[in-house]
């Protein structure tokens, strides 16, 4: 068969009952692109001898490294059965579960999918999940049982055994269809009862789909199954080319036989077996001992043919086969010396495997017209809206949707299911193409022309003496000529590369479909985003209007030209003009107006199609770097197309200022990786371990130590090792008592501070979380009062301060907490955060925090008034990064119960001096090092200049001391406190299949995780189990569970909530028990501790470790010697 | 290997020794390398770790122990084990190769997250993560000085990185409130410090936001004080202006 011709292809394209959308759906390495290779080399695209080795659509170079399809590529094929020619548009999909995003990309746009399965290997984990995609899409499977080859060579099944494998693997792919099927009627069926409890009255909808769920159980599920006698199975072995239906074999024999080929078809697939001597087919041929008909009629042939080519080689028996099925087989393929390549040489005339499925494919796919009301109704209602809530004219729509005409009048409707890079020179404008014949023949003119002028320079400067050689035989002519030429193209070059610089830029297509209507190049189209409410349009946009008019802006639509239509073959585009509906087809130009998939349409009334069902969701995170910090823009960049291009990567930059990609998977991540460094940002970059966020906290002390023994009763024993006596570290004029009051003095000996550390209880930190917003705009309006101006609020968010002020009462209630929020200082960090700064001070009084609520203001203000702000300060600070690893506090309640102070006279008139006393300061740099100092003392302070606050002695401003002051004694006093980490924790959930489930828990459990809660899904085997899990712990969780478990448990990880880690980062053995228990050092590891060092060596703060364990085992050797 | 191997060479291997001059004598403890400094830190715990003998010499190398009688009337006690301590603490010794490696790497990361706080990308205004600013470091080659703090050093290195990446000083933002009479003169002379004027109101008096460079506080802070005599007010709204939250990129 020829190479197909563009325009027969344009030609088919307009047939819409003749166009087949399909998929190739499969496990990984079943043998979808082998196949589609197939497929391809019977349109001539390709040599078949090269099918199944070249992986035509497998375009990267990475999947012809690897070996692994990673992404959806599409080809139109043309194929002619019975007096017709259909259009096939071939949608090869990646089998890896990384890549089932593509997958999903591809379903959407087909309405057919061939599933692949193994011979060998039978139903495999993402078997199960393709099929669920396509259940899940409405689209019909068809069948193929691909690699029998294997059975034979293989496992040296013989032909009985062969027939009872598949008959297995073919149940086994029922049962998945099955459970499908079950799941869907268990889960209408609940949807009912609940609607019918709750709406028993209510509108015909819910009759309407009472009445219809009702009718599916009713309906006979067996026409979901694959079954070769219904013929919508194909076994086959696409490596060596060949593949059958049963309908081949029935037609054969009924000719050879005798026999109908209705009747064969019933009976070859199944238990009968040939009665020779009746000349009847009968039933039961495995109880009798007897050959099934399949086995004797088509497997034996196939086994007798691979025995004769490949295991024995027989020359003789294999010319005889050949001539007796008329085929014709080139001498030089019986006499290669690979028997595979006689063998397929055979096949592929015999039994060619592109035949089989294609028209299998084109009997018992739907073509775009059949589309089914149901489908199409899902399609276009997004989430939970109902269908029939959508607006009338949306409505309407489904009429085009059914009719997928390819009428003027019809409104355009399109889906983008994914956008795709593709470098410039690969479009087709840009693409060398074969010359015509004015164009070779206008070339060979210049040519000529040229020729002729060197000619005669050549005449003119040689000497007279070659003058006779004046035609073209002259051998320096051509020479100098070439040299010129050289110089030509030189020049070309160089302007080539100019230009080269610009069409380096990355153009995106659109892989897309059109539904309804004829889309054209140049037509003016309105491009609409996930979110697109045609709704609020409609009411939006006067009635009957259209892409051309001046529009209001409305949001998630733009109105955008179609500026190129491919069609798309494989790594190659072809520039098409229109392209009518039912047709898969590339856009180009779409780039700036779809992020990832839309729907077009002339319509405005045209709903965005729901959106893909992702089976993986992403889940792997990496931070990434440029190697040379200088690229970070390029860096961004390509992040930026990256996203566009890849359906299903996420990008985003954090407030670290950590560019974070985040992967469905470790394959997924290496080709997003990849991607970043050959196409879209062109630099090297690194990718790693993104940083993990944590939270310091006190909690009460415990009353147990860590082997659960009472703490009280017990002995402290000396700890040998702990020779040396735990200094108090704390410097000069730090007091801390044993109830953990801190009390400190700024070093001029001006002020005293005492603060106590207090944990907040669980909820109290909750709460404080939840309503950041209201103590924020609680916060405004103190910092208004503080200036005598006024904020208004409104009721509302008055009402919810109130609320807040309850909760936050009712939640602290106890002597400790007697008027603690009416006390409440200051929140923090930030102004906002979850600790709170409680004033405990005899006799001080200040506006609170709620003077909001109070509308009648206090205008008395003390002398310690001035430096109040500085206590906030000093408190901002401390909670901003505590001491265990400079990290932000959390849930710690810092109470200053005493504050004096010693100045009160104002120094104003001093200050001058004192600044011009010091000494000028040496450089720029310790300038604004000093200033550094000041900068952190004085946040948010007011320099109340000439009060006290101005009074500037050798320790620096005195507000700068005493918010130091107050940090440090903050940290002091939390230090006092049994300190804890507190980690992120994200909440997983698994699915995973019963057999699996034990190997899972191995997995959450060494990584720290806990199991909430575990329960079946109901219809199905798989379990849905809910755990929580450290972030710190994730790296890699994801990858580690599905190779644990073979990939049939899939994890989803959300941020959830942060979680006090219980263990105690200092934690050394103490008591008898624990020291019996955990040996002098405690030598298993400490998880906290861990943790902490990590984020201080990360850092660059002081870790306490040794530089080596053991002094008289570290290697000595020196240099010298 | 060649023939002659002196065996009366005796080379001390494993030892670090700490000196000590006190009462006009010389006193000399034998140590573990690469132990002392996590001694003098509190991370080793155990004094057999770091000492080889728990003896005190003259000399180490020579064999030579002090004498009792030195010993105490140098350190007025007689417990060999004290002066061990006294000795380890504030005697002087040679830093072994793995201690200052520590050292200096540790400082390194010290700079470099210095760095990272203080500064941003202008582009973006968000700041750089430390393993980049590592990263820079290292392309500029830039080498750690033990003796000078890091603060110090961290400031030089924000100059030497703006040559290579985008990188500047988080600006801080302030807010100040002059009296009328005032304000017009302070404003010409706080123009050259501020980098720009975020919104600015003069009815009864000049109340100015602005972005300025940390490095500039200081002349601010006392231009305002000592122009207009404790009438004025200056607050720091933000310490550094940075962009919050996470953001997606589409």
């Amino acid at each position: 068969m020829g190479h197909t011709s563009l325009e027969k292809i344009i030609a088919l394209q307009k047939k819409t009952s003749r166009i087949r959308n399909l998929c190739i759906l499969a496990h990984v390495d079943h043998g979808k692109t082998t196949l589609a290779d197939s497929l391809v080399a019977s349109n001539g695209i390709i040599s078949s001898r090269l099918a199944g080795k070249l992986r035509y659509l497998d375009s990267r170079e990475d999947e012809q490294i690897r070996g692994i399809t990673m992404k959806s590529s599409a080809i139109s094929l043309q194929y002619t059965t019975g007096g017709n020619e259909y259009l096939i548009n071939l949608i090869d999909s990646p089998g890896h579960v990384d890549f089932s995003s593509e997958v999903s990309t591809a379903v959407r746009l087909c309405d057919g999918a061939i599933v692949v399965v193994d011979a060998i290997e039978g139903v495999c984990p993402q078997t199960q999940v393709v099929l669920r995609q396509a259940w899940l899409e409405n689209i019909r499977p068809v069948l193929v049982i691909n690699k029998i080859d294997r059975l034979i060579v293989e496992l040296k099944l013989t032909s009985q055994e062969a027939f009872t494998h598949l008959q297995k693997i073919l149940e086994q792919v029922n049962a998945v269809t099955g459970s499908l099927f079950t799941s869907k009627v268990l889960e209408e069926r609940a949807e009912k009862d609940a609607e019918a409890q709750s709406s028993c009255t209510e509108n015909s909808s819910a009759d309407q789909v009472y009445d219809w769920s009702a009718g599916l159980e009713e309906t006979d599920d067996s026409d979901l199954y694959f079954s070769p006698d219904r013929g919508n199975v194909v076994f086959a072995s696409a490596i060596d080319g060949w593949g059958f239906s049963i309908h081949q074999f029935a037609e054969m024999y009924s000719q050879k036989m005798g026999i109908r080929s209705s009747v064969l078809l019933k009976t070859l697939w199944g238990d009968f077996y040939l009665n020779a001597k009746a000349k009847k087919i009968m039933k039961g041929a495995q109880s009798k001992g007897k050959k099934p008909l399949f086995v004797q009629l088509v497997l034996d042939n196939i086994w007798n043919m691979y025995d004769a080519v490949v295991t024995r080689r027989d020359k003789e028996k294999v010319e005889k086969m050949v001539t007796s099925l008329g085929l014709k087989v080139m001498s030089r393929d019986l006499r290669h010396s690979d028997p595979k390549v006689l063998l397929s040489a055979i096949c592929s005339q015999w039994l060619p495997v592109s035949r089989a499925v294609l028209s299998m494919v084109c009997e018992k796919l739907p073509c775009p017209a059949e589309i089914s009301a149901e489908r199409v109704e899902k399609l276009m209602s997004v989430g939970a809206r109902r269908f029939d809530s959508l607006p009338e004219k949306t409505q309407e729509l489904k009429k085009a949707f059914l009719d997928c005409s390819a009428d003027e009048t019809a409104p355009v409707i399109i889906f983008v299911s994914k956008m795709f890079a593709v470098d410039s020179k690969a479009l087709p404008q840009n693409k060398q193409r074969p010359l015509t014949q004015e164009e070779i023949a206008q070339r060979r003119e210049l040519a000529r022309q040229r020729h002729a002028e060197r000619q005669a320079a050549n005449q003119s400067a040689e000497s007279p003496g070659s003058a006779d050689a004046g035609g073209t035989s002259t051998p320096a002519g051509p020479a100098r000529g070439a040299v010129t030429d050289a110089l030509c193209a030189q020049t070309e070059a160089l302007s080539v590369k100019a230009a080269v610089e610009e069409e380096n830029k990355e153009h995106f297509v659109a892989f897309a479909r059109v539904y309804s209507g004829v889309v054209r190049k140049g037509q003016k189209v309105f491009v609409l985003g996930p979110k697109y409410d045609p709704s609020l349009a409609l009411r939006a946009l006067p009635e009957g209007c259209s892409v051309a008019d001046v529009l209001p802006s409305i949001p998630h639509m733009a109105c955008c030209t179609v500026d190129s239509l491919y069609l798309l073959m494989g790594r190659e585009l072809e520039e098409l003009d229109e392209v009518p509906s039912g047709n898969v087809l590339g856009i180009g130009g779409m780039e700036e107006f779809i992020l990832k998939s839309a729907t077009i349409s002339t319509s405005p009334a045209c709903p965005p199609f729901t959106p893909l069902n992702f089976e993986a969701t992403p889940i792997v995170r990496v931070a990434v770097e440029p190697k040379h910090p200088s690229e970070m823009p390029k860096l961004v960049r390509g992040m930026r197309l990256l996203n566009q291009a890849d359906p299903c990567a996420e990008v985003l930059i954090q407030e670290t200022g950590e560019h974070v990609l985040v992967t469905a998977g470790e394959v997924h991540l290496q080709r997003c990786l990849d991607d970043l460094r050959e196409r879209f940002a062109k630099i090297e970059i690194s990718a790693s371990e993104p940083i993990i966020p944590f939270r310091e906290t006190v909690i009460r002390p415990p009353k147990m130590d860590m082997v659960n023994e009472d703490l009280g009763k017990q002995q402290k024993v000396a700890v040998i090792h702990q020779v040396k006596e735990e200094q108090m570290k704390n410097p000069e004029g730090v007091q801390v008592d044993s109830t953990g009051l801190v009390t400190l003095t700024t070093p001029n000996k001006m002020a005293t501070v005492g603060v106590r550390a207090i944990p907040l209880p669980e909820e109290v930190t909750h709460l404080l979380e939840d309503n950041v917003e209201l103590i924020r705009t609680m916060e405004q309006f103190s910092l208004f009062a503080w200036e005598d101006k006024t904020l208004d609020i409104n009721q509302k968010i008055l009402e919810n301060i109130q609320d807040f002020k309850v909760k936050l009462e009712s939640n602290l209630q106890g002597h400790k907490w007697r008027e603690a929020v009416e006390r409440i200082w200051a929140f923090g960090p930030r102004r906002c955060g979850p600790n709170i700064l409680l004033n405990n001070i005899e006799g001080y009084r200040r506006p609170s925090v709620w003077q909001c609520l109070e509308r009648e203001k206090e205008t008395e203000r003390a002398e310690i008034r001035d430096f109040d702000n500085s206590i906030v300060s000093g408190f901002q600070l401390a909670t901003l990064s505590g001491p265990m690893c400079e990290e932000p506090l959390m849930g710690v309640c810092f109470s200053v119960e005493t504050w004096h102070m010693k100045i009160s006279t104002p120094l104003a008139q001093q200050d001058s001096v004192d600044e011009d006393s010091q000494p000028a300061e040496p450089s720029n740099d310790d300038q604004s090092e000093s200033s550094d100092v000041h900068e952190t003392s004085s946040n948010r302070s007011r320099s109340r200049v000439g009060a006290a606050g101005g009074s500037v002695d050798c320790y620096g401003p005195f507000s700068g001391q005493l918010i130091a002051a107050m940090k440090e004694a903050c940290r002091f006093a939390f230090q006092a406190k049994p300190q804890r980490l507190m980690a992120a924790m994200y909440t997983c959930e698994i699915m995973a299949t019963a057999e699996v489930l034990g190997r899972m828990y191995a997995v959450l459990s060494k990584r720290e995780g806990r199991v909430l809660q575990e329960e079946m899904k109901e219809g199905t085997d798989m379990f849905i189990i809910k755990a929580v899990l450290p972030v710190a712990e994730s790296f890699g969780f994801a990858d580690e569970i599905r190779k644990r478990t073979s990939g049939l448990a899939s994890p989803q990880l959300v941020f959830s909530h942060w979680e006090v880690i219980s263990s105690d980062p200092f934690w050394v053995p103490t008591t008898e028990e624990e020291y019996l228990h955990f040996g002098e050092k405690a030598d298993s590891t400490n998880q906290t501790l861990k943790y902490m060092n990590a984020v201080r060596r990360r850092k660059g703060l002081y870790v306490e470790e040794k530089i080596v364990e053991h002094a008289e085992k570290q290697r000595t050797l020196s240099k010298n010697k | 290997m060649s023939i002659f191997t002196p065996t009366n060479q005796i080379r001390l291997t494993n030892v670090a020794v700490v000196r000590m001059k006190k009462g006009g004598k010389r006193f000399e403890i034998a140590c573990y390398k690469n132990k002392v400094m996590s001694w003098r830190s509190g991370a080793e715990k155990d004094l057999d770790e770091v000492l080889q003998t728990n003896t005190v010499f003259v000399n180490v190398s020579k064999g030579q122990v002090a004498k009792k009688d030195d010993l105490s009337s140098a350190f007025s006690t007689d417990d060999v084990t004290e002066v061990c301590k006294q000795i380890l603490a504030k005697g002087e010794l040679q830093v072994s190769d793995k201690e200052r490696q520590s050292q200096l790497e540790q400082m390194f990361r010290d700079i470099a997250t210095i760095v990272a706080e203080k500064c941003v990308n202008p582009e973006t205004k968000r700041p750089y993560t430390v393993i980049l600013i590592e990263r820079a470091m290292k392309d500029i080659h830039f080498s750690v000085k033990a003796n000078k703090s890091t603060k110090q050093q961290a400031l030089e290195v924000i100059k030497q990185l703006k040559q290579s990446i985008q990188i500047q000083r988080a600006h801080m933002r302030l807010r100040f409130v002059l009296p009328a009479k005032d304000g017009k003169r302070l404003k010409q002379k706080l123009r050259p410090l501020i980098k720009t004027v975020e919104n600015e109101e003069f009815d009864d008096q000049l109340e100015m936001v602005c972005l300025i460079d940390p490095g500039c506080f200081r002349d601010i802070d006392e231009l305002i004080r000592c122009e207009t005599k404790g009438k004025g007010t200056l607050e720091v709204l933000s310490l550094k202006d940075v962009e919050e939250g996470d953001e997606k990129l589409e």
